[in-house]
């Protein structure tokens, strides 16, 4: 499977790729994107089976990238791995079709148990 | 006068004490030591600003050898690789991770600005109208690091104030 990486923090982008790997799911195709702009790209162009998107980007946040994706019938398998997760948040994010919210910190464990049912 | 904050040292202390279990000391054998000293120093500090229900700053700040090894622990490298720019995003994204989850404990309607990242002590920033209204300090390995808040004195007033 290929799994897109959003976050405009090149040392989050790093920390998710390397909490996947010890989550054991290292053996995907991992690719990334530095903000939301070339995340909505790239999930066009690349055709991800799984984006982990951050929140608050520059350009497009990720809720705007979802929002979009999902107007246009993209029906990839998206979530949010951000420090913020108000109510309000994971309300906005449900109604806009994720199908994940992990909060930062995160740990291999959190990984596993949200992205085993969805890479096996 | 200004609204209550909902964010005590407490909480503060424990967003401190996940992030060094997640990522900057997940083994458990180096822990950031509280010194409790407001005035300790610092030579680098990046921040987030929330601005809504509670509007103010959160503010990372530590000796340049503790960023570097923030840096060198969240990107698995040795101390030696490190470079500028990896400690800059360290910074700024130690900055981010805290300031969200001081969000998430707010009243709804508030908003979390990107990072902003300053490699001079924190005894330079300039936040006008602010005040500090609490915060974590301590010691890793032997290298000061502190998490405060400072709040606006302007947009935290009481409804009718």
């Amino acid at each position: 499977m290929k799994i897109l990486v959003a976050d405009d923090s090149r040392v989050m982008r790093q920390i998710v790729v390397r909490t996947l790997r010890q989550a054991g799911f290292g053996d995907h195709d991992l690719i990334e994107a530095a903000d939301g702009q070339q995340a909505l790209e790239m999930a066009t162009k690349e055709q991800p089976d799984l984006i982990i998107s951050d929140w608050n980007m520059p350009h497009l946040t990720g809720i705007d990238v979802l929002r979009r994706l999902r107007g246009a019938g993209n029906k990839v398998k998206f979530g949010f791995v951000t420090s913020e997760s108000t109510a309000e948040m994971k309300t906005a994010a449900e109604e806009a079709g994720a199908d994940f919210f992990i909060i930062k910190p995160f740990t291999a464990e959190r990984f596993d148990e949200v992205f085993a049912p969805i890479l096996g | 006068m200004s609204i209550e904050v909902e964010v005590d040292e407490s909480d503060l202390a424990e967003m401190v004490e996940q992030v060094w279990e997640s990522y900057l000391d997940p083994e458990g054998v180096s822990p950031l030591i509280p010194t409790y000293d407001e005035n300790q120093p610092s030579e680098v500090h990046s921040s987030v600003s929330i601005t809504g229900s509670w509007t103010g700053h959160v503010v990372y700040a530590s000796s340049r050898a503790a960023a570097v090894r923030a840096a060198a622990a969240f990107l698995a490298m040795d101390l030696d690789e490190v470079s500028e720019d990896d400690m800059s995003d360290t910074l700024g994204e130690l900055a981010n991770i805290v300031g969200g989850n001081v969000k998430a404990m707010l009243p709804p309607g508030s908003q979390l600005s990107l990072p902003q990242v300053n490699l001079t002590p924190e005894s330079s920033a300039r936040f006008p109208n602010t005040q500090r209204i609490g915060g974590v300090y301590g010691v890793w390995e032997g290298e000061p690091v502190s998490v405060s808040m400072w709040q606006s004195r302007i947009d935290n007033k009481e409804e009718g104030a």
